[in-house]
């Protein structure tokens, strides 16, 4: 199998070159090249569903949320120097012949400002400017805190509820060699009683940052029958991107596993109900469980209910985050989300120890 | 009043030239924001482009508005990230959704400190834009309680 002849250009957009582009942001030429571009390819602004940028002065998030493209299905960085717009066209070709989008905006571009100090290189979100002066929490806290309480508002969530993400991951790894936390007990209680970093979060339901790194080898399904492993198989990937900062986004207590579980599972054959344990990115509390609920773990805004009610440890009917997470394992930079893979990977061969679960076939992974 | 203020100044990165309305605005006690003339609504933040529908900047204008809207949700901050703000701990941090529809983020201010501390704010509560002139050159957008109406 290979892209060749899979996926096409239906529409280009450049702006002209200038030795300096006074009044005017990285972000705002971005947009004007993308006006061109999806009047060229005859397609509204609403049909654009990908969205692959530099990702490293840029971030797809960042970009989409500036242009307020509402349903991102796929985005990535192409972080390839001069060949980051080719290799873009690229990754965007693999994107749509693989379902995963249906539009894709390649944008690659950058102001010289002298406002913006010149160079050339600036870029800004609008945190410094609109947020910081009012004092933020540390990390993600005011976001994620402000979901949080406004999904209590919406749905009656009570931190009561929440707690128990905190408490049985903590169970989860306690006998995990690779957690920050191992043989540290606490208690459901313990979680209600730690203090606030900032209400309605309490420090327990927020990851530790830590060192760490992660690793997997992926390769062809035939390859993997001829090898001496227990393969893993990829049955299914759903991927949507959301705005980079909480505030913009219209469906401020819905995250983007609304749009992305569906696809995974259409794609796998699969539904919630088929799903034997589930490892979910999880940050805080309330990201953790308001994922779950977007990829109908529980029904919307019932999470709340669904782990006061639900054993989620590794001995339990629904396993989560069988190795305690982040939030009780820490969180090395980005492998904090790749683990989630490599846990779901490690029960799946049936190399997870004491915390082996038991009905080990089929997982659901969030990042 | 300048050298008395150690919290952190609106530091503009997008594009100064693009928000600078805004600022001005909140120096004579005013809200503006911007209205796209193409599909006739406020956005906020500042932009050179409407997020709604791409309408390019010379269809962007700066408007003027009620300064009113509600708490949209809020975190009550116990630990700042930036040391300057712990004196003032625990105050909030809110997103206030304007009646004109667009989002901003600012501190509700004018709440007994005990019932900032026992979070007592309720999402949805009426609000109104104060201003407070911090330095010569900055004055910030803070909201306090109204009654309904």
């Amino acid at each position: 199998m290979s892209l060749r002849g899979e996926a096409a250009i239906i529409g280009i957009g450049e702006l002209p070159t200038q030795r300096s582009t006074p009044g005017r942001s990285m972000l705002g030429l971005l947009g004007d090249a993308a006006r061109i571009a999806i009047k060229d390819a005859h397609i509204r602004k609403e049909d654009v569903d990908g969205i692959v940028t530099e990702g490293g002065a840029t971030y797809p998030a960042s970009v989409a949320e500036y242009l307020g493209i509402r349903d991102v299905r796929f985005g990535t960085g192409s972080s390839m120097m001069g060949a980051s717009g080719a290799t873009g066209i690229a990754i965007a070709s693999m994107a749509v012949m693989n379902g995963l989008a249906n539009n894709v905006l390649v944008l690659m571009g950058v102001a010289r400002n002298p406002a913006l100090g010149g160079g050339g290189e600036g870029f800004g979100g609008p945190g410094g400017e609109f947020e910081m002066p009012y004092g933020t929490a540390a990390g993600a806290n005011t976001g994620y805190a402000m979901i949080y309480k406004k999904h209590m508002d919406q749905y009656g969530t009570t931190q009561e509820q929440l707690a128990h993400v905190a408490s049985n991951q903590r169970f989860n790894a306690l006998e995990n060699e690779n957690s920050a936390f191992k043989g540290q007990a606490i208690s459901h209680q313990d979680v209600l009683d730690s203090r606030y970093v900032n209400y309605p979060l309490r420090l327990l339901e927020c990851v530790m940052p830590c060192g760490g790194a992660a690793a997997a080898i992926v390769t062809t399904a035939e390859r993997a029958k001829a090898s001496l492993t227990n393969p893993v198989y990829v049955l299914g990937v759903g991927t949507a991107l959301d705005d980079f900062g909480a505030y913009p986004k219209p469906e401020f207590t819905t995250s983007p596993v609304a749009r992305s579980a569906p696809v995974a599972y259409a794609m796998s054959g699969y539904t919630p109900r088929d799903i034997q344990f589930a490892e979910f990115y999880d940050c805080y509390t309330i990201l953790e469980a308001m994922c779950l609920e977007d990829a109908g773990i529980a029904p919307k805004g019932e999470i709340g209910p669904f782990f006061a009610a639900t054993d989620t440890t590794y001995k339990g009917t629904f396993p989560i985050n069988t190795d305690g997470g982040q939030l009780s394992s820490g969180q090395p930079g980005l492998a904090g989300g790749f683990r989630h893979v490599i846990e779901g990977a490690r029960q799946i061969m049936g190399k997870a120890g004491v915390r082996q679960v038991a009905r080990k076939d089929l997982c659901l992974v969030n990042g | 009043m300048t050298s008395e203020y150690k919290k952190p100044l609106p530091r503009p990165a997008m594009n100064p030239e693009v928000s600078k309305p805004f600022w001005e605005g909140t120096k004579k006690h005013e809200l503006w924001m911007q209205y796209c003339l193409n599909h006739n609504g406020h956005f906020f933040y500042p932009r050179e482009v409407c997020p709604i529908c791409w309408a390019p900047q010379d269809r962007l204008v700066w408007q003027k508005v009620s300064g009113k809207g509600r708490v949209f949700s809020y975190t009550t901050v116990f630990q700042p990230a930036i040391p300057a703000f712990a004196e003032e701990a625990p105050y909030i941090h809110a997103l206030i959704e304007v009646d004109e529809g667009a989002r901003i983020i600012g501190n509700v201010i004018d709440i007994p400190q005990e019932d900032v501390a026992a979070n007592k704010l309720e999402v949805n509560q009426r609000v109104e834009a104060v201003f407070e002139d911090v330095t010569d050159e900055w004055t910030l957008v803070k909201w306090k309680p109204i009654g309904e109406g």
